[in-house]
Protein backbone atom coordinates (compact mmCIF):
# COMPACT_ATOMS: atom_id res chain seq x y z
CA UNK A 1 0.00 0.00 0.00
CA UNK A 2 0.86 3.14 -0.53
CA UNK A 3 0.76 6.38 1.57
CA UNK A 4 -2.61 7.60 2.63
CA UNK A 5 -3.18 10.99 1.14
CA UNK A 6 -6.20 11.96 2.67
CA UNK A 7 -4.05 12.44 6.62
CA UNK A 8 -2.58 16.01 6.51
CA UNK A 9 0.78 15.95 6.97
CA UNK A 10 3.57 18.79 7.50
CA UNK A 11 5.09 18.55 4.52
CA UNK A 12 8.41 20.51 6.13
CA UNK A 13 8.61 17.45 8.19
CA UNK A 14 9.18 15.26 5.10
CA UNK A 15 12.97 14.77 3.70
CA UNK A 16 12.48 16.40 0.45
CA UNK A 17 15.60 15.22 -1.29
CA UNK A 18 13.86 13.70 -4.60
CA UNK A 19 12.10 17.05 -5.03
CA UNK A 20 15.46 19.19 -4.76
CA UNK A 21 16.97 15.88 -7.34
CA UNK A 22 14.39 16.26 -9.43
CA UNK A 23 14.43 20.39 -10.02
CA UNK A 24 18.69 20.39 -10.24
CA UNK A 25 18.23 17.06 -13.01
CA UNK A 26 15.02 18.09 -14.57
CA UNK A 27 14.49 21.89 -14.15
CA UNK A 28 11.11 20.84 -13.47
CA UNK A 29 9.89 22.64 -9.97
CA UNK A 30 7.08 20.91 -7.96
CA UNK A 31 6.94 24.16 -5.75
CA UNK A 32 4.88 25.60 -8.51
CA UNK A 33 2.14 23.08 -8.44
CA UNK A 34 -0.89 24.97 -7.48
CA UNK A 35 -2.39 21.67 -6.73
CA UNK A 36 -5.48 22.32 -9.01
CA UNK A 37 -5.52 18.82 -10.57
CA UNK A 38 -6.16 19.75 -14.04
CA UNK A 39 -3.59 16.70 -15.06
CA UNK A 40 -5.48 13.96 -13.56
CA UNK A 41 -8.58 15.51 -14.97
CA UNK A 42 -7.47 15.10 -18.50
CA UNK A 43 -5.11 12.60 -18.12
CA UNK A 44 -5.72 10.24 -21.38
CA UNK A 45 -5.01 7.02 -19.87
CA UNK A 46 -5.90 8.05 -16.15
CA UNK A 47 -8.55 5.99 -15.07
CA UNK A 48 -6.02 2.93 -15.19
CA UNK A 49 -3.20 4.75 -13.26
CA UNK A 50 -3.00 3.62 -9.82
CA UNK A 51 -1.52 7.12 -9.43
CA UNK A 52 -3.21 10.06 -11.35
CA UNK A 53 -0.64 12.81 -11.99
CA UNK A 54 -1.78 14.70 -8.89
CA UNK A 55 -0.92 11.99 -6.53
CA UNK A 56 2.87 11.56 -8.32
CA UNK A 57 3.38 15.17 -7.45
CA UNK A 58 2.00 14.11 -3.80
CA UNK A 59 4.44 11.48 -3.77
CA UNK A 60 7.35 13.37 -4.78
CA UNK A 61 6.41 15.30 -2.09
CA UNK A 62 6.36 13.14 0.44
CA UNK A 63 9.57 11.83 -0.69
CA UNK A 64 8.16 8.17 -1.44
CA UNK A 65 10.60 6.89 -4.39
CA UNK A 66 9.76 3.19 -3.66
CA UNK A 67 6.49 3.98 -5.07
CA UNK A 68 7.25 6.18 -7.29
CA UNK A 69 9.83 3.95 -8.79
CA UNK A 70 7.23 0.72 -9.03
CA UNK A 71 3.91 2.39 -9.80
CA UNK A 72 1.83 1.29 -12.57
CA UNK A 73 1.53 4.39 -13.91
CA UNK A 74 5.21 4.67 -14.90
CA UNK A 75 4.35 1.66 -17.67
CA UNK A 76 0.91 3.17 -18.92
CA UNK A 77 1.43 6.71 -19.54
CA UNK A 78 1.04 7.55 -22.81
CA UNK A 79 3.27 10.28 -23.57
CA UNK A 80 0.16 12.46 -24.62
CA UNK A 81 1.46 15.32 -23.20
CA UNK A 82 -1.87 16.80 -21.95
CA UNK A 83 -0.97 17.45 -18.74
CA UNK A 84 2.03 19.49 -19.81
CA UNK A 85 -0.44 21.54 -21.33
CA UNK A 86 -2.88 22.18 -19.21
CA UNK A 87 -0.79 22.61 -16.18
CA UNK A 88 -1.18 26.67 -15.43
CA UNK A 89 2.31 25.93 -14.15
CA UNK A 90 4.00 23.99 -16.67
CA UNK A 91 5.09 21.43 -15.20
CA UNK A 92 6.43 19.14 -17.48
CA UNK A 93 4.89 15.84 -15.73
CA UNK A 94 5.50 13.65 -18.86
CA UNK A 95 9.47 14.56 -18.58
CA UNK A 96 9.36 13.56 -14.77
CA UNK A 97 7.39 10.38 -15.34
CA UNK A 98 10.46 9.85 -18.19
CA UNK A 99 12.87 10.05 -15.24
CA UNK A 100 11.62 8.28 -12.70
CA UNK A 101 10.89 5.13 -15.28
CA UNK A 102 14.83 5.40 -16.57
CA UNK A 103 15.58 5.55 -12.93
CA UNK A 104 13.71 2.43 -12.36
CA UNK A 105 14.71 0.51 -15.33
CA UNK A 106 18.59 1.30 -14.88
CA UNK A 107 18.23 -0.05 -11.15
CA UNK A 108 16.86 -3.12 -13.12
CA UNK A 109 13.30 -3.30 -11.03
CA UNK A 110 10.76 -5.22 -12.03
CA UNK A 111 8.37 -3.14 -14.26
CA UNK A 112 4.64 -3.61 -13.33
CA UNK A 113 3.95 -3.86 -16.93
CA UNK A 114 7.06 -6.28 -18.65
CA UNK A 115 5.39 -6.59 -21.92
CA UNK A 116 5.37 -2.96 -22.68
CA UNK A 117 9.16 -2.87 -21.62
CA UNK A 118 9.85 -5.77 -23.73
CA UNK A 119 7.86 -3.98 -26.56
CA UNK A 120 10.34 -1.04 -26.23
CA UNK A 121 13.77 -3.00 -25.98
CA UNK A 122 12.75 -4.67 -28.64
CA UNK A 123 12.09 -1.47 -30.81
CA UNK A 124 15.09 -0.07 -29.27
CA UNK A 125 17.21 -3.51 -30.10
CA UNK A 126 16.01 -2.69 -34.08
CA UNK A 127 17.64 0.40 -33.93
CA UNK A 128 21.19 -0.57 -32.35
CA UNK A 129 21.09 -3.14 -35.06
CA UNK A 130 20.14 -1.72 -38.22
CA UNK A 131 19.80 2.30 -37.20
CA UNK A 132 15.97 2.01 -37.64
CA UNK A 133 12.37 0.28 -37.13
CA UNK A 134 11.64 -2.68 -38.71
CA UNK A 135 7.87 -3.08 -37.48
CA UNK A 136 7.22 -6.40 -38.56
CA UNK A 137 9.88 -8.54 -37.00
CA UNK A 138 9.67 -6.54 -33.66
CA UNK A 139 6.09 -7.39 -33.33
CA UNK A 140 6.86 -11.12 -34.58
CA UNK A 141 9.44 -11.37 -31.42
CA UNK A 142 7.48 -9.72 -29.54
CA UNK A 143 4.55 -12.08 -29.67
CA UNK A 144 7.08 -14.96 -29.71
CA UNK A 145 8.68 -13.93 -26.66
CA UNK A 146 5.66 -13.03 -25.00
CA UNK A 147 4.31 -16.40 -25.60
CA UNK A 148 1.21 -15.05 -27.88
CA UNK A 149 1.81 -16.78 -30.58
CA UNK A 150 -1.37 -15.79 -32.54
CA UNK A 151 -1.67 -12.91 -31.51
CA UNK A 152 -3.37 -10.96 -33.99
CA UNK A 153 -2.43 -13.65 -36.71
CA UNK A 154 -5.69 -12.60 -38.63
CA UNK A 155 -5.00 -9.04 -38.95
CA UNK A 156 -1.72 -9.71 -39.41
CA UNK A 157 -2.40 -11.65 -42.54
CA UNK A 158 -4.64 -8.64 -43.90
CA UNK A 159 -1.91 -6.33 -43.12
CA UNK A 160 1.06 -8.01 -44.72
CA UNK A 161 -1.45 -8.58 -47.92
CA UNK A 162 -2.02 -5.15 -47.84
CA UNK A 163 1.78 -4.84 -47.96
CA UNK A 164 1.53 -2.78 -44.27
CA UNK A 165 4.26 -5.23 -43.00
CA UNK A 166 7.53 -5.52 -44.29
CA UNK A 167 10.45 -7.94 -43.55
CA UNK A 168 13.53 -5.72 -45.31
CA UNK A 169 13.33 -2.05 -43.96
CA UNK A 170 16.26 -0.41 -45.80
CA UNK A 171 19.21 -0.43 -43.34
CA UNK A 172 21.36 2.95 -42.43
CA UNK A 173 24.68 3.03 -44.09
CA UNK A 174 26.41 4.19 -40.79
CA UNK A 175 25.16 1.67 -38.53
CA UNK A 176 28.59 1.55 -36.44
CA UNK A 177 27.59 5.32 -35.65
CA UNK A 178 24.26 4.60 -34.49
CA UNK A 179 25.39 2.03 -32.38
CA UNK A 180 27.82 3.63 -30.59
CA UNK A 181 25.07 6.75 -29.51
CA UNK A 182 23.53 2.99 -27.32
CA UNK A 183 26.94 3.06 -25.37
CA UNK A 184 26.83 3.23 -21.73
CA UNK A 185 23.11 2.39 -22.02
CA UNK A 186 21.24 0.37 -20.08
CA UNK A 187 18.96 -0.13 -22.92
CA UNK A 188 22.46 -1.90 -24.49
CA UNK A 189 23.26 -3.98 -21.36
CA UNK A 190 19.43 -4.96 -20.54
CA UNK A 191 17.66 -5.00 -24.16
CA UNK A 192 20.16 -6.20 -26.88
CA UNK A 193 20.51 -9.95 -25.95
CA UNK A 194 16.61 -10.24 -26.23
CA UNK B 1 10.59 25.89 -52.14
CA UNK B 2 13.60 23.24 -50.89
CA UNK B 3 12.92 22.04 -47.68
CA UNK B 4 14.57 18.48 -46.05
CA UNK B 5 12.44 15.59 -45.81
CA UNK B 6 12.26 13.04 -42.68
CA UNK B 7 10.09 9.89 -43.73
CA UNK B 8 10.49 8.24 -40.35
CA UNK B 9 10.23 4.48 -40.47
CA UNK B 10 7.11 3.63 -41.06
CA UNK B 11 7.56 5.34 -44.16
CA UNK B 12 8.76 2.37 -45.06
CA UNK B 13 5.38 -0.32 -45.23
CA UNK B 14 2.72 0.63 -42.45
CA UNK B 15 2.51 3.56 -43.77
CA UNK B 16 3.59 3.60 -47.01
CA UNK B 17 0.83 5.19 -48.75
CA UNK B 18 1.50 8.25 -46.62
CA UNK B 19 4.86 8.51 -47.68
CA UNK B 20 4.41 8.08 -51.21
CA UNK B 21 1.15 10.73 -51.36
CA UNK B 22 3.32 13.73 -49.34
CA UNK B 23 5.68 13.65 -52.02
CA UNK B 24 3.21 13.24 -54.86
CA UNK B 25 1.58 16.64 -52.98
CA UNK B 26 4.27 18.28 -52.60
CA UNK B 27 6.00 17.64 -56.24
CA UNK B 28 2.36 19.56 -57.48
CA UNK B 29 2.83 22.59 -54.90
CA UNK B 30 6.01 22.87 -56.16
CA UNK B 31 7.66 22.10 -52.60
CA UNK B 32 11.02 20.30 -53.55
CA UNK B 33 12.30 17.73 -50.99
CA UNK B 34 15.54 16.20 -50.07
CA UNK B 35 15.46 13.16 -48.09
CA UNK B 36 17.84 13.50 -45.15
CA UNK B 37 20.87 11.23 -45.73
CA UNK B 38 20.81 8.25 -43.91
CA UNK B 39 18.59 8.92 -41.14
CA UNK B 40 18.06 6.80 -38.48
CA UNK B 41 15.41 6.26 -36.37
CA UNK B 42 14.29 8.82 -33.78
CA UNK B 43 13.54 6.38 -30.90
CA UNK B 44 10.10 7.31 -30.46
CA UNK B 45 8.20 6.63 -27.76
CA UNK B 46 10.72 3.77 -26.76
CA UNK B 47 13.75 5.60 -26.60
CA UNK B 48 12.56 8.74 -23.92
CA UNK B 49 10.88 6.11 -22.11
CA UNK B 50 13.93 4.13 -21.29
CA UNK B 51 17.03 6.55 -21.60
CA UNK B 52 16.35 10.19 -22.00
CA UNK B 53 20.27 10.61 -23.57
CA UNK B 54 19.84 8.35 -25.81
CA UNK B 55 16.65 9.69 -27.31
CA UNK B 56 18.52 13.21 -27.48
CA UNK B 57 21.43 11.86 -29.14
CA UNK B 58 19.45 9.54 -31.67
CA UNK B 59 17.48 12.59 -33.14
CA UNK B 60 20.80 15.05 -32.81
CA UNK B 61 22.46 12.66 -35.55
CA UNK B 62 19.56 13.42 -37.65
CA UNK B 63 19.34 17.06 -37.35
CA UNK B 64 23.17 17.52 -37.33
CA UNK B 65 23.05 15.75 -40.90
CA UNK B 66 20.55 18.10 -42.08
CA UNK B 67 22.61 20.69 -40.96
CA UNK B 68 25.80 19.52 -43.64
CA UNK B 69 23.03 19.10 -46.09
CA UNK B 70 22.96 23.00 -46.24
CA UNK B 71 19.10 22.94 -45.40
CA UNK B 72 17.92 24.74 -43.04
CA UNK B 73 14.18 23.30 -42.75
CA UNK B 74 13.05 20.11 -42.17
CA UNK B 75 9.15 18.55 -42.83
CA UNK B 76 8.32 15.12 -41.74
CA UNK B 77 4.95 13.83 -42.45
CA UNK B 78 4.83 11.84 -39.05
CA UNK B 79 3.47 13.57 -35.72
CA UNK B 80 5.85 11.21 -33.48
CA UNK B 81 9.21 11.99 -35.41
CA UNK B 82 7.94 15.58 -35.59
CA UNK B 83 7.64 15.72 -31.79
CA UNK B 84 10.90 13.78 -31.17
CA UNK B 85 12.59 15.91 -33.08
CA UNK B 86 11.29 19.11 -32.32
CA UNK B 87 11.41 18.71 -28.15
CA UNK B 88 15.20 17.58 -28.82
CA UNK B 89 15.65 20.80 -30.76
CA UNK B 90 14.17 23.01 -28.19
CA UNK B 91 15.97 20.98 -25.10
CA UNK B 92 19.36 21.73 -27.05
CA UNK B 93 18.75 25.21 -27.76
CA UNK B 94 18.00 25.32 -23.49
CA UNK B 95 20.35 23.06 -22.17
CA UNK B 96 24.61 24.10 -22.71
CA UNK B 97 26.03 21.27 -20.85
CA UNK B 98 23.16 18.44 -22.32
CA UNK B 99 24.43 20.06 -25.78
CA UNK B 100 28.36 19.87 -25.09
CA UNK B 101 27.62 16.08 -24.52
CA UNK B 102 25.32 15.06 -27.18
CA UNK B 103 28.02 16.88 -29.60
CA UNK B 104 30.81 14.60 -28.46
CA UNK B 105 28.37 11.60 -28.91
CA UNK B 106 27.27 12.05 -32.28
CA UNK B 107 30.62 13.89 -33.16
CA UNK B 108 29.28 17.03 -34.88
CA UNK B 109 28.92 20.23 -33.74
CA UNK B 110 24.74 20.83 -33.00
CA UNK B 111 25.11 25.18 -32.93
CA UNK B 112 23.04 25.43 -35.89
CA UNK B 113 19.66 23.44 -35.53
CA UNK B 114 17.38 23.20 -38.60
CA UNK B 115 14.02 24.32 -37.94
CA UNK B 116 11.27 21.73 -37.67
CA UNK B 117 7.62 21.50 -39.48
CA UNK B 118 5.58 19.05 -39.54
CA UNK B 119 4.17 18.73 -43.35
CA UNK B 120 0.70 19.91 -42.42
CA UNK B 121 2.43 23.11 -40.48
CA UNK B 122 4.40 23.42 -44.21
CA UNK B 123 0.95 23.17 -46.32
CA UNK B 124 -0.97 25.59 -44.05
CA UNK B 125 1.87 28.08 -42.91
CA UNK B 126 4.10 28.09 -46.21
CA UNK B 127 1.32 27.79 -48.83
CA UNK B 128 -1.94 27.97 -47.46
CA UNK B 129 -5.42 27.34 -47.86
CA UNK B 130 -5.79 29.72 -50.65
CA UNK B 131 -2.51 28.27 -52.36
CA UNK B 132 -3.78 24.52 -51.86
CA UNK B 133 -7.16 25.52 -53.28
CA UNK B 134 -5.51 26.52 -56.55
CA UNK B 135 -4.55 23.29 -57.51
CA UNK B 136 -8.24 21.41 -56.81
CA UNK B 137 -9.31 19.95 -60.17
CA UNK B 138 -12.00 17.54 -58.05
CA UNK B 139 -13.57 19.02 -55.24
CA UNK B 140 -14.33 16.43 -52.79
CA UNK B 141 -18.27 17.99 -52.27
CA UNK B 142 -20.69 15.83 -50.36
CA UNK B 143 -17.70 14.43 -48.18
CA UNK B 144 -18.45 14.54 -44.16
CA UNK B 145 -15.41 14.51 -42.25
CA UNK B 146 -13.83 14.19 -39.03
CA UNK B 147 -9.91 15.94 -39.04
CA UNK B 148 -8.13 14.41 -36.32
CA UNK B 149 -4.84 15.43 -34.88
CA UNK B 150 -3.94 13.28 -31.95
CA UNK B 151 -1.34 14.36 -29.50
CA UNK B 152 1.92 14.88 -30.81
CA UNK B 153 1.30 17.69 -33.47
CA UNK B 154 -0.30 20.44 -31.76
CA UNK B 155 1.28 19.49 -27.58
CA UNK B 156 2.80 20.51 -25.68
CA UNK B 157 2.12 24.03 -26.96
CA UNK B 158 5.86 25.68 -25.75
CA UNK B 159 7.72 23.28 -27.87
CA UNK B 160 5.70 22.67 -30.85
CA UNK B 161 4.61 26.47 -31.16
CA UNK B 162 1.58 24.61 -34.11
CA UNK B 163 -2.05 25.36 -34.19
CA UNK B 164 -3.76 25.26 -30.44
CA UNK B 165 -3.59 22.07 -28.54
CA UNK B 166 -7.34 21.86 -27.37
CA UNK B 167 -9.04 22.90 -30.27
CA UNK B 168 -7.22 22.78 -33.56
CA UNK B 169 -8.17 23.72 -36.81
CA UNK B 170 -5.48 23.38 -39.47
CA UNK B 171 -6.41 20.40 -41.02
CA UNK B 172 -9.89 21.35 -41.05
CA UNK B 173 -9.01 24.79 -42.83
CA UNK B 174 -7.00 21.96 -45.62
CA UNK B 175 -10.05 19.83 -45.95
CA UNK B 176 -12.70 22.91 -46.53
CA UNK B 177 -10.69 24.39 -49.37
CA UNK B 178 -10.86 21.05 -51.01
CA UNK B 179 -14.56 21.16 -51.16
CA UNK B 180 -15.18 19.02 -48.33
CA UNK B 181 -17.44 19.56 -45.30
CA UNK B 182 -15.69 19.08 -41.89
CA UNK B 183 -17.34 17.99 -38.58
CA UNK B 184 -17.64 19.52 -34.76
CA UNK B 185 -16.47 17.04 -32.54
CA UNK B 186 -15.00 16.41 -29.11
CA UNK B 187 -12.27 14.34 -29.78
CA UNK B 188 -9.75 16.01 -32.41
CA UNK B 189 -6.88 16.01 -29.74
CA UNK B 190 -7.68 13.14 -27.59
CA UNK B 191 -5.13 10.32 -27.67
CA UNK B 192 -5.84 7.13 -29.84
CA UNK B 193 -3.57 4.74 -27.20
CA UNK B 194 -0.36 5.73 -29.23
CA UNK B 195 2.36 3.12 -28.76
CA UNK B 196 0.59 0.37 -27.13
CA UNK B 197 -1.21 -1.22 -30.08
CA UNK B 198 0.75 -4.72 -29.58
CA UNK B 199 2.28 -4.36 -25.72
CA UNK B 200 -1.65 -3.28 -23.59
CA UNK B 201 -3.61 -3.55 -26.74
CA UNK B 202 -6.91 -3.14 -24.34
CA UNK B 203 -5.49 0.07 -24.08
CA UNK B 204 -6.02 1.42 -27.09
CA UNK B 205 -9.32 -0.52 -28.03
CA UNK B 206 -10.76 1.79 -25.10
CA UNK B 207 -9.04 5.27 -26.63
CA UNK B 208 -9.21 4.60 -30.24
CA UNK B 209 -13.01 3.09 -29.42
CA UNK B 210 -13.96 7.03 -27.63
CA UNK B 211 -12.69 8.40 -30.66
CA UNK B 212 -14.18 6.09 -33.14
CA UNK B 213 -17.33 6.84 -31.04
CA UNK B 214 -17.46 10.52 -31.10
CA UNK B 215 -16.59 10.70 -35.01
CA UNK B 216 -20.15 8.71 -35.38
CA UNK B 217 -21.93 11.02 -33.15
CA UNK B 218 -20.91 14.00 -35.41
CA UNK B 219 -21.96 12.24 -38.11
CA UNK B 220 -18.69 12.24 -40.18
CA UNK B 221 -18.16 10.03 -42.65
CA UNK B 222 -14.17 9.23 -42.07
CA UNK B 223 -11.72 10.21 -39.97
CA UNK B 224 -8.61 11.85 -41.84
CA UNK B 225 -5.14 11.95 -40.21
CA UNK B 226 -1.91 13.39 -40.01
CA UNK B 227 0.33 10.29 -38.25
CA UNK B 228 0.93 7.21 -38.98
CA UNK B 229 0.28 6.13 -35.10
CA UNK B 230 -3.49 7.78 -35.54
CA UNK B 231 -3.92 5.76 -38.45
CA UNK B 232 -3.06 2.34 -37.92
CA UNK B 233 -4.47 1.84 -34.42
CA UNK B 234 -8.08 3.42 -35.67
CA UNK B 235 -7.79 1.14 -38.84
CA UNK B 236 -6.18 -1.73 -37.95
CA UNK B 237 -8.02 -1.75 -34.32
CA UNK B 238 -11.42 -1.33 -35.45
CA UNK B 239 -12.35 -4.24 -36.19
CA UNK B 240 -11.86 -5.36 -32.56
CA UNK B 241 -13.49 -2.05 -31.32
CA UNK B 242 -16.99 -2.79 -33.09
CA UNK B 243 -16.92 -6.46 -31.67
CA UNK B 244 -15.90 -4.90 -28.16
CA UNK B 245 -18.77 -1.87 -28.06
CA UNK B 246 -21.16 -3.83 -30.71
CA UNK B 247 -21.43 -1.01 -32.98
CA UNK B 248 -20.82 -0.68 -36.51
CA UNK B 249 -18.22 2.12 -37.26
CA UNK B 250 -16.84 1.18 -40.93
CA UNK B 251 -15.11 4.50 -40.43
CA UNK B 252 -12.16 5.03 -43.44
CA UNK B 253 -9.10 6.06 -41.72
CA UNK B 254 -7.63 8.65 -44.20
CA UNK B 255 -4.38 10.63 -44.58
CA UNK B 256 -5.03 14.12 -45.43
CA UNK B 257 -2.38 13.82 -48.16
CA UNK B 258 -4.72 11.25 -49.77
CA UNK B 259 -7.16 13.27 -49.91
CA UNK B 260 -5.01 16.46 -51.17
CA UNK B 261 -3.99 14.05 -53.97
CA UNK B 262 -7.08 13.04 -54.95
CA UNK B 263 -8.41 16.32 -55.32
CA UNK B 264 -6.03 17.81 -56.84
CA UNK B 265 -6.58 15.04 -59.86
CA UNK B 266 -4.04 11.87 -58.56
CA UNK B 267 -5.73 8.32 -59.49
CA UNK B 268 -6.39 6.58 -56.23
CA UNK B 269 -4.03 4.03 -56.88
CA UNK B 270 -1.48 6.35 -56.50
CA UNK B 271 -2.93 7.70 -53.45
CA UNK B 272 -2.66 4.58 -52.25
CA UNK B 273 -6.27 4.42 -50.91
CA UNK B 274 -6.61 0.48 -51.32
CA UNK B 275 -3.88 -0.45 -48.82
CA UNK B 276 -6.33 1.07 -46.20
CA UNK B 277 -7.69 -1.95 -44.25
CA UNK B 278 -11.69 0.01 -43.25
CA UNK B 279 -11.58 0.37 -47.38
CA UNK B 280 -12.58 4.35 -48.29
CA UNK B 281 -13.33 3.22 -51.67
CA UNK B 282 -17.15 2.52 -51.61
CA UNK B 283 -17.72 5.93 -49.70
CA UNK B 284 -15.82 7.52 -52.74
CA UNK B 285 -17.75 5.89 -55.54
CA UNK B 286 -20.37 6.83 -53.52
CA UNK B 287 -19.76 10.33 -53.70
CA UNK B 288 -18.66 9.95 -57.33
CA UNK B 289 -15.06 10.82 -55.95
CA UNK B 290 -13.62 7.87 -57.68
Amino acid sequence: MGPDFYIPMRLNEVDDSLQKEIKENLGVDLEMCLECGKCSGGCSNGQSFDYTPRKIVQLVKFNDEETLLSMDALWICLSCQLCLDRCPSGIDLPRLLDYLRAKAYRKGLRASRPQVQLFYELMLSSVRKIGRVSEFPVILQFNWKTGQYLKDAHLGLTMFLKGKLSFLSPHVKEKEKVRRLFNGSPVESRGNNR
Amino acid sequence: MNCAYYPGCSAHALAREYDRSARLVCQRLGIHLTEVQDWNCCGATAAHSLDHELAVSLCARNLAIINRMSLDRVTTPCAGCFNRLKSVSFELKNAATLKAKIEQAIDAPLDRLPEIVHLLQLLVQDIGPEGLAKHVVKPLRGLKLAAYYGCLITRPHKVVAFDDPEQPSSMDRILEVLGAQTVKWSHKAECCGGGFAASETSIVLDLSGQVLEAARQAGAEAIVVACPMCQANLDTRQEAVEKGRGTRYNLPIVYFTQLLGLAYGYPSGRMGLRRLIVSPLPLLKKKGLI
